[in-house]
């Protein structure tokens, strides 16, 4: 074929463009952002998001509770003014209308389930960063009923699932891959948190410190800076007054460091039941087979009644807690109101109501420490101490004792008050309540909720996956008298760590390690003399693709390769090909499998 | 250089001196005879059939009328070794056999069977020392023999 050459114009760049290049080149490689760089930009943008819909959501259920109660005030004052009747029939209505939207949306659910997660916490830890848009609204709208008609639950709950799914809406957006998707959902959490409680820095260790399960500062950087654009959000809205403002707090002795230290120990020891009852509601309440809404509805009716005999059960507990520390309030009304409190909350809780249960959990570590701190009032006068403070250090250390993360209860407590009076015995009463209740407890509040979705989201992957699918076909097989010479050569030219060996019929019939017989392979002596047939193990594991992934899996453990052989069933033993845990696991971790890329890049 | 554990195989092995029979079976029944009480023999039976097998498909044979009828079985708990020396000629299919080992060999322990046969036949090779092997008297002299060749 003919060439024609170009002018010399254009072949050579003239020194303008020569220079405008060599700019691009010094920009580009100075400048570029790295994965991190853009990550953490995004996730300002998600701290921004979620504050605003944590805003809308707010907003939302303040009028949504007005048309409950025809009331502007808070929940507690709201109940208090209205009639007996309605106190009990509001719960209930909104536990119906809550429960109806969980049946309408659990209908629609079936299919979406299988693509993406409902919750942030899957979402971040075992799923692949895509939270399901329906899921989502449906259960804030579940939740916005509950919260909105006296509920005993905390918002957080549905604060961070929707502050989460804009973060998973911009991961999947921008096409991210799945690990950054799923560090924008985290993101997306921490600035639900911070939104809701007005602590940007409680908010990123919650998620680092529950969710992620680690602090590290890849991982901790963008969370925090999620966090601090959500609370800047939130603040310009709302203002920036910590949510519990204590009283003025004074230690009269320093000798107080002990009854505070006991703090601790009491929130440690009554953790680990409260945790208990909390499954004890939810086992009672699945063994109701009674349709959601009915459920929801029990749970709501039970408040009701609760709030029959006193208003103030209702809600999530947080002007409650805050009237406890400027209220002087007896001993055994503290008592009366804990005890009911709890019982509205495992009703809301256990009857299957959506929304956080942090902000309940805050109001009965500082009631216990509360009673506690009029207890050693009563018995040491002369120390003068305090209860507000020990209701302080009991909210954090209750805190710290339920969640098992007592690093982010230290940090919460604190941004709650804002006082730093209280950081030396928050400190030594969360670390103390956390141990005294690890020593009892080994499934905190949010661990054993998502063990339980990653065991079954994990289940549900497994059990999604066709073993066929994964079948790379034509596997090296040697035939049973193969000598030791092709069995080297076998070996040589192929990275594979096991040969199969197959009969005339191509019935598979062992494989031989590359282990069992890599000491050999410069052994001349033996080439003609062993045969294939000498060195297999017949015990070889196999599977069939009439088993399911969780037995293919299992059967890797036995064989501890990263290859098994397939046959065709366990009778006939004929050899089909063969499957590579690396495929199962990018499968698993939601990537396509390309065979061809498969088959090179994973050993056999 | 013998290792420690190919020393112990060896010494532990059970020699016969001038195996006498007619056929390749004969010559195996009477070596598989020898470990009907030995101890790391938990099967007589089901070493004979292994070995009988093994023997069916390319019979392991060297130049020089060397044989190594083996077999990878649980029917033993540990390898043993039977060595025969036949100064009549045994004929095993095309070959004439004057030096026999007959190795069983547990299935986990495929590097033992490929140590002890890589061994014998490195050293069996040299036909000076097999005619030295063939004419030992017992398992010192035939040991001797495989020491001063290495």
């Amino acid at each position: 074929m003919d060439t024609v050459e170009a002018p010399q114009s254009k072949r050579q760049l003239s020194p303008l463009l020569r220079r405008l290049l060599k700019l691009k080149v010094w920009l580009v490689d100075h400048f570029r952002l790295s994965e991190r760089q853009v990550t953490l930009i995004w996730a300002g943008l998600i701290g921004l998001l979620g504050a605003l819909v944590s805003e809308a959501f707010r907003k939302a259920s303040e009028i949504f509770h007005y048309l409950a109660t025809g009331s502007n005030l808070d929940i507690i004052s709201s109940f208090t003014h209205l009639p007996w009747w309605q106190r009990l029939i509001v719960p209930t209505i909104g536990g119906i209308l809550a429960g109806l939207t969980l049946w309408v949306g659990n209908r629609f659910m079936v299919g979406i389930r299988q693509k993406t997660t409902t919750d942030y916490m899957e979402a971040v830890v075992v799923g692949s960063g895509n939270i399901s848009v329906l899921a989502s609204i449906t259960k804030s709208l579940s939740a916005l009923f509950t919260i909105s008609t006296g509920g005993s639950i905390g918002r957080e709950g549905p604060l961070v699932q929707l502050s989460s799914l804009m973060a998973s809406l911009v991961g999947r957006f921008r096409h991210f891959p799945i690990p950054q998707r799923r560090h924008l959902v985290a993101c997306g959490a921490a600035a639900g948190i911070a939104s809701a409680y007005n602590a940007p820095i409680a908010g990123s260790f919650f998620v680092a410190e529950i969710v992620l399960g680690t602090v590290v500062v890849e991982s901790l950087a963008p969370l925090i800076f999620a966090s601090v654009v959500a609370t800047f959000t939130s603040q310009a809205i709302h203002g920036s007054d910590p949510l519990y403002k204590p009283p003025s707090l004074d230690l009269h002795s320093r000798w107080e460091i002990i009854p505070l230290f006991f703090v601790g120990i009491i929130a440690g020891l009554i953790a680990p039941l409260y945790l208990r009852i909390f499954r004890l509601s939810e086992w009672a309440f699945t063994k109701v087979h009674l349709p959601v809404p009915v459920k929801l509805a029990i749970g709501g009716a039970i408040v009701g009644a609760l709030a029959v005999i006193d208003p103030e059960v209702c809600g999530n507990g947080q002007s409650l807690l805050s009237s406890l520390f400027h209220q002087n309030w007896f001993w055994n009304s503290i008592l009366w109101i804990l005890v009911l409190k709890i019982l509205a909350t495992m009703a809301t809780f256990g009857s299957g109501a959506v929304g956080g249960v942090f902000t309940p959990t805050l109001f009965v570590g500082g009631a216990i420490g509360m009673l506690y701190g009029q207890g050693i009032l009563y018995l040491t006068p002369q120390l003068r101490p305090d209860p507000a403070l020990y209701g302080l250090v009991g909210m954090g250390s209750f805190l710290a004792a339920t969640t098992g993360a007592p690093l982010m209860a230290i940090l919460m407590v604190f941004e709650l008050t804002l006082d730093y009076t209280i950081v030396p015995f928050l400190m030594v009463g969360c670390v103390v309540g956390y141990y005294c209740s690890s020593i009892f407890e080994k499934r905190f509040m949010y661990g054993e909720s998502l063990e339980r979705k990653g065991a079954a989201f994990f289940n549900q992957q497994l059990a999604e996956i066709d073993l066929i699918d994964l079948i790379h076909h034509d596997p090296i097989t040697l035939p049973k008298n193969a000598t030791f010479a092709e069995i080297a050569q076998t070996f040589v030219q192929h990275r594979f760590q096991h040969i199969y060996i197959v009969d005339d019929d191509r019935h598979l019939m062992g494989a031989i390690s590359l282990h069992d017989v890599k000491a050999f392979l410069d052994r001349p002596e033996l080439e003609t003399v062993v045969i294939a047939a000498d060195i297999m193990n017949e015990d070889f594991p196999r599977v069939s693709p009439l088993q399911g992934m969780g037995e293919a899996l299992y059967k890797f453990t036995e064989a501890q390769s990263e290859r098994l052989p397939v046959v065709d069933n366990f009778t006939s033993q004929r050899l089909i090909g063969s499957i590579a845990k690396t495929d199962i696991i990018l499968h698993l971790a939601g990537e396509q499998i390309n065979p061809h890329v498969a088959r090179e890049s994973s050993p056999r | 250089m013998i290792s420690r554990k190919l020393t112990e195989y060896l010494r532990s092995s059970i020699f016969i001196r001038g195996l006498e029979a007619k056929s390749e079976i004969e010559a195996i029944e009477k070596m598989i005879g020898v470990l009907s009480d030995h101890p790391a023999v938990k099967d007589p039976a089901a070493l004979s059939a292994a070995i009988f097998t093994r023997q069916q498909s390319d019979p392991p044979t060297f130049p020089g009328g060397i044989a190594f009828p083996h077999a990878r079985t649980d029917s033993v708990s540990s390898l043993v070794l039977v060595t025969a020396t036949c100064p009549q000629p045994v004929p095993f299919r095309d070959a004439q056999i004057r030096l026999l080992f007959l190795i069983g060999v547990p299935k986990a322990a495929v590097a033992d069977y490929l140590e002890v046969t890589s061994f014998l036949i490195r050293h069996v090779r040299a036909s000076h020392l097999l005619d030295r092997l063939v004419m030992a008297n017992d398992l010192p002299s035939f040991l001797a023999a495989f020491s001063e060749n290495s």
